[in-house]
């Protein structure tokens, strides 16, 4: 192999992909430009919705964010970059080999932000992801930003062109989209679903998520339909994922929660009831739209009346510097998984036949790497860069693992169950340590919740005009500031949708789109109850609403 | 002592797929190991074709055989080192300090983070995981087996194992390096506290005495690069193959003082680790590596806490090296300082034979490595289970106890004892336990009383290492085995070395036959049928015959005669040997050669003198 010639000029020729042969207009309604590649027609069985017939294998459509690896000659791996704009993979991700497994049929890639990198699916090779709405019936409604990074899975399942989509969160890229377009979107704990194959943007946040019209359909498949635990997702442990939770400790933190052996269908909807959903203060901010807020307020009364729930005020006092820690530890990871992008072994390389454009500085891949990212890419290489430098990371790195810390201890202190992964000694509290305005339910303590209720975004979805207009690039990471805690702590956390009342915003600032997010977050490993609930809340939630 | 443990442990490391020979890695005997500014940064040799390319310091090409030469020299030296060069190992009025950072490839089947195997000579590209070449999506899996190695080398450097460690990235550019960063373990490595007693016979300069202790400060695992070859035309091609194969790096503490001493302790490393097997090869074939951190102050200053600003000499491949670059280093920081200027701290560069290290790159172009724990993996947990077992499987094959028992059990002098455990890696003293066990088998058969002197182990060692050298300049042209094989049959020198001891052949005819063995040319014949069928058995003289040559030889010397009276009469103290053997030659050169020993000339000669000529002497007076 020789690291100077051609093997790496191999992908480039064929430049960008065929996307636009493969996604014509007439299967995708308007230029929502979610998919960057689609399978061919012929490939896809024509009886591919969903089966009600139990006795075969139920089929589905997948769509898969194009930052997971699929291993169909006809489905290049792009990340949505230009340093990758035919790249395939040698070999598929496991998330999606399980899918296939269990009936799914992967109609296509779904454009993202670059690498993952982003809140509103616009920086991406292929152009943006639009998610545009019906306005009044006549297709001309205003173009909003569709959330990132999974922006694209989102407007696919959200135009029903997939059943269910693979999409990946890091801090919040699967809830964020889910709550712009109006579906489900769900983040499992840390280490459940297998990220080999995955092209990671920050390994120790990064988690495979699920999207979907309906939990049900989410969870039928990470938890299973039935108590036969054996298919399901939730119990497969990858030996090729080093952070793929082995088997016995998947047992182990399932034996300590409930709805992973239960038969659903009988003793399971009870247990729903009378829960208590902790409202998490902090996150009442300044920054909060009031139809968001009202929405809020909407669903904690309901979920009080319809679920004979209780509803709780807890404090979350390391909430304010989650958004800072996460944006100093993800660019920092990605900083380094992103160093392996060189044009050497695979990838773009730049021309380099006159030798200027690599020799102007003596190095290698300096221009290759200028040319294949994009600017939200780079921005992040060069501040995760700065914040490993030795001169900076004890001042940002090493103070953001400790925030980091101190959030997960935040998340464990306002749960009922315990952290099966959190260390002995951290899982009791001193409540001298807690700050003095967390109010406290009686001599030992503040209240323990089965749940957080909280909005998924601060706003509903902005026009992407107003996206690109954004003055700072910081103002987008913004978006992330309710998502993040969760990633941080590596909790299961999923948004469903709710409409806003087009009365209480400010409606001439509004899109006509009036549905929003709201998200549930439960302590690690509870995704099974999770998603029980979830699915009984977004029931309610369209009810009412009807 | 039989030193099993290498074979036994082979089979239960590696299920016999390792290569153990004929993998010489001429290209990577002067690859930077960790990091130099060629490896991050250029590629000036690769473009501008017209201008002849600018050399890249480190990675000048030095021959193959040129290399092997300078080691075998240094090899052969290291006995005299001590004396040799005490006007080199200080300089009045400055104190050195160095710290030593030694890289070795472990003895594993699988990569550390992959289970593709590890080779060497194999076809290029053909041991390649995804991980290794960062496939996209791919992930580290971390081999557990590849910790047996790595704690048996840690324990024989006398280590604390650490029950948690863990991987950490350190980022740098390189072709070679695929995921742009090098798993490590910075923070928190394996093993820490370690320590290497080095005696004066391990070659130990004269002014640290007897012996010292060199401190170990950590031992870490960490992944190695791919291997570059350059080709015609400003090509590089890359074997893969090599790409996180598991290495160990050894840091020491800055607490030598003497370059003989530094020499002696990379040399004494070699010996640990292969004498527990945790290595492949050594520095021979490019298993091992070392760079020095070299620093001077001036005495006066030495009771306090700081050292001099020090400068790092990067990739050193022999013992030589080490301690003449060292000197070379230490030499140049007292001439600046001395003429008034300022020590950089910076990274040099070496080549074997030159007398000045040259600067690589100085603190402006050093790296950021932006060391980041690795999110991926998680921590290694040690048992210590694991570690006690290690260590009572290790019990009895360190070299300093092998050492002690060649000179006791065996006679052998130090140097000699440590020279048959250095020399093939370890390979030259298993041959020399197979010789001798041959040997004692067939003077067994024989005559038992035999085998209780010592005579035939030093008859024995001398042989495996003296004639056995003199075969060839390069001890690689031996073939030795780690089993202890070469192309000289262990059966055949044993057979041969029989003979000798007990007098049948001479030992010229022993040599010849040594020389026909190496060469294939004793065929199925075996050494005794072609001593027979080409009559070279020695047929000695009867005393008659040596009497009569002795005879021959002292007339007209009467002068010399006089010696051995004056000696009787006690005029003079030493015994006239010289005067003696001067008659033995003569005696020897008038007689039939092939059938004379000269010991036995000189018995008879004596014989004659004191029976014969100094009664004759007396009588006279």
């Amino acid at each position: 192999m020789s690291a100077r010639s051609t093997l790496t000029e191999l992908h480039l020729r064929h430049a960008i992909p065929t996307r636009h042969q493969v996604v014509g207009a007439a299967t995708q309604r308007r230029y929502l430009n979610q998919f960057i590649c689609k399978a061919p027609q012929s490939s896809i069985p024509q009886d591919v919705s969903p089966s009600s017939s139990p006795a075969t294998l139920p089929r589905f459509r997948l769509a898969v964010k194009d930052n997971i690896a699929t291993a169909s000659s006809d489905l290049p791996t792009t990340c949505a970059s230009r340093f990758l704009p035919s790249y395939k993979s040698p070999f598929e991700a496991t998330i999606v080999t399980q899918l296939r497994a269990r009936g799914a049929t992967v109609v296509g890639k779904t454009n993202l932000d670059e690498f993952g990198m982003g809140s509103h699916s616009v920086h991406s090779a292929f152009g943006a992801v639009v998610n545009e709405t019906d306005g009044n019936g006549q297709g001309d409604g205003p173009r909003l930003s569709a959330g990132g990074s999974s922006g694209g899975s989102a407007m696919a399942v959200a135009a029903g062109e997939a059943d269910v989509a693979l999409g990946t969160d890091t801090g919040g890229s699967v809830r964020l989209p889910a709550a712009y377009t109006g579906v489900v979107g769900f983040k499992p704990s840390y280490g459940m679903l297998s990220r080999h194959g995955v092209v990671p943007y920050a390994n120790s946040l990064d988690t495979v998520g699920l999207l979907a019209p309906s939990a049900a359909a989410i969870s039928d498949l990470v938890i299973g339909r039935r108590s036969n635990s054996k298919s399901s997702l939730w119990a497969e442990h990858d030996p090729k994922d080093p952070t793929s939770l082995l088997p016995a400790a998947r047992e182990r933190c399932a034996q300590h929660r409930r709805g992973y052996h239960e038969d659903r269908a009988e003793d399971w909807p009870s247990t729903l009831q009378g829960l208590t959903f902790g409202i998490p203060l902090e996150y009442n901010i300044e920054e909060l739209d009031p139809c968001i807020r009202d929405a809020w307020a909407a669903a904690a009364a309901l979920v009080r009346h319809e679920l004979n729930a209780r509803i709780v005020p807890v404090s979350l006092p390391s909430t304010r510097h989650a958004l800072s820690a996460y944006y100093v530890i993800a660019p920092a990871e990605a900083s380094s998984n992103l160093a392996k992008y060189d044009g050497v072994r695979y990838g773009r390389r730049a021309n380099d036949d006159t030798s200027d454009s690599d020799a102007a500085d003596g190095v290698l891949y300096a221009a290759s790497r200028g040319q294949g990212f994009g600017e939200e890419v780079r921005r992040r290489i060069l501040l995760g860069s700065y914040t490993l430098s030795s001169e900076a990371m004890d001042n940002y790195f090493i103070q953001a693992q400790r925030v980091r810390r101190l959030v997960r201890r935040d998340f464990d202190r306002v749960f009922a169950l315990s952290n099966p992964l959190a260390p002995e000694e951290d899982r009791s509290f001193d409540l001298s340590d807690l700050p003095d305005h967390v109010v406290l339910e009686d001599k030992f303590g503040p209240s323990e919740v089965d749940f957080l209720l909280c909005p998924t975004a601060p706003t509903l979805p902005p026009r992407l005009e107003d996206v690109f207009q954004q003055k700072s690039p910081v103002d987008a990471y913004m978006n992330d500031v309710f998502t993040v805690p969760a990633s941080l702590a590596g909790l299961p956390a999923i948004s469903i949708p709710i409409e806003v009342s087009a009365t209480s915003g400010n409606v001439s600032q509004q899109p006509s789109n009036n549905v929003a997010g709201m998200q549930l977050i439960g302590q690690y490993w509870d995704d099974a109850r999770l998603l029980a609930v979830a699915d009984r809340m977004a029931k309610l939630f369209s009810d009412e609403h009807h | 002592m039989a030193r099993i443990p290498m074979a036994e442990l082979s089979r239960y490391l590696l299920s016999g797929q390792l290569c153990r020979h004929g993998c010489l890695r001429a290209q990577t005997l002067l690859r930077p190991i960790a990091t130099s500014s060629a490896r991050y940064m250029t590629t000036q040799t690769e473009n501008k074709s017209t201008a002849p390319p600018a050399p890249t310091l480190d990675n000048q090409p030095v021959p193959l055989r040129k290399q092997l030469k300078e080691q075998a020299r240094a090899l052969k030296s290291t006995g005299k080192k001590k004396k040799k060069n005490t006007d080199n190992q200080t300089v009045p009025g400055w104190e050195l300090t160095v710290g030593i950072e030694i890289h070795a490839q472990l003895n594993t089947a699988r990569k550390l983070f992959s289970s593709a195997a590890t080779s060497f000579n194999d076809t290029p590209n053909s041991h390649v995981a995804l991980f290794d070449v960062a496939m996209p999506g791919s992930q580290p899996v971390f081999q557990p087996e590849t910790l047996i190695p790595a704690v048996r080398a840690a324990l024989a450097l006398d280590c604390d194992i650490q029950r948690v460690s863990r991987f950490d990235r350190k980022h740098y550019f390189h072709w070679d390096q695929p995921s742009g960063y090098q798993i490590t373990q910075y923070y928190e490595p394996f093993a820490r506290d370690g320590k290497v007693m080095l005696h004066s016979r391990d070659g130990i300069a004269a002014e640290d005495g007897d012996s010292i202790t060199v401190g170990i400060k950590q031992v870490q695992m960490e992944q190695d690069t791919a291997k570059t070859t350059a080709q015609p035309g400003e090509v590089q091609w890359l074997d893969f193959n090599r790409v996180g194969v598991p290495l160990i790096e050894i840091i020491t503490l800055p607490v030598i003082h003497h370059p003989a001493t530094a020499a002696a302790f990379v040399r004494k490393v070699q010996m640990l680790l292969s004498s527990v097997d945790a290595c492949v090869s050594g520095m021979e074939t490019g298993g091992l590596r070392a760079d020095v951190n070299v620093s001077v102050r001036r005495t006066d200053d030495s009771d306090t806490a700081t050292l001099g600003t020090r400068t790092e000499i990067k990739n050193l491949s022999s013992f030589k090296a080490v301690e003449d670059a060292i000197i070379a280093e230490r030499d140049r920081q007292i001439a600046v300082l001395e003429s008034g200027g300022v020590v950089e701290g910076e990274t040099r560069g070496w080549s074997l034979g030159s007398t000045e290290t040259r600067r690589l790159r100085g603190k402006e172009g050093e790296v950021d490595y932006r060391y980041m724990p690795d999110p991926d993996l998680g921590p290694v947990v040690i048992g210590h289970d694991l570690v006690s077992h290690l260590a009572d499987s290790i019990t009895g094959v360190l070299p300093d106890v092998e050492v002690e028992d060649l000179m006791k059990r065996y006679g052998l002098s130090s140097k000699d004892a440590l020279a048959l455990m250095l020399l093939d890696d370890g390979g030259r003293v298993q041959y020399f336990y197979n010789v001798l066990a041959a040997l004692e088998a067939r003077l067994g058969d024989d005559n038992t009383t035999s085998t209780s002197d010592r005579q035939h182990a030093l008859l024995v060692a001398n042989w495996c290492l003296h004639e056995l050298g003199k075969l060839t300049d390069l001890s690689s042209d031996l073939q030795m085995t780690a089993e202890g094989q070469c192309r000289v049959p262990s059966a055949e020198l044993a057979d041969i070395l029989f003979h000798l001891h007990q007098r049948q052949i001479t030992s010229k005819v022993a040599k010849e036959l040594l020389w026909r063995s190496y060469r294939g040319d004793l065929g199925p014949n075996g050494v005794t049928r072609t001593i027979e069928s080409e009559g070279l058995w020695f047929e000695e003289l009867p005393d008659r015959e040596y009497a009569e040559l002795a005879d021959a030889a002292v007339q007209g010397e009467e002068k010399v005669l006089a010696e051995f009276l004056r000696f009787k009469e006690g005029k003079s103290k030493a015994y006239p040997q010289g005067k003696l053997m001067f008659l033995v030659g003569r005696m020897m050169r008038s007689g039939p050669e092939q059938r004379m020993d000269p010991a036995s000339a000189e018995r008879v000669l004596r014989a004659r003198i004191d029976e014969v000529y100094i009664p004759a002497l007396e009588s006279k007076l």
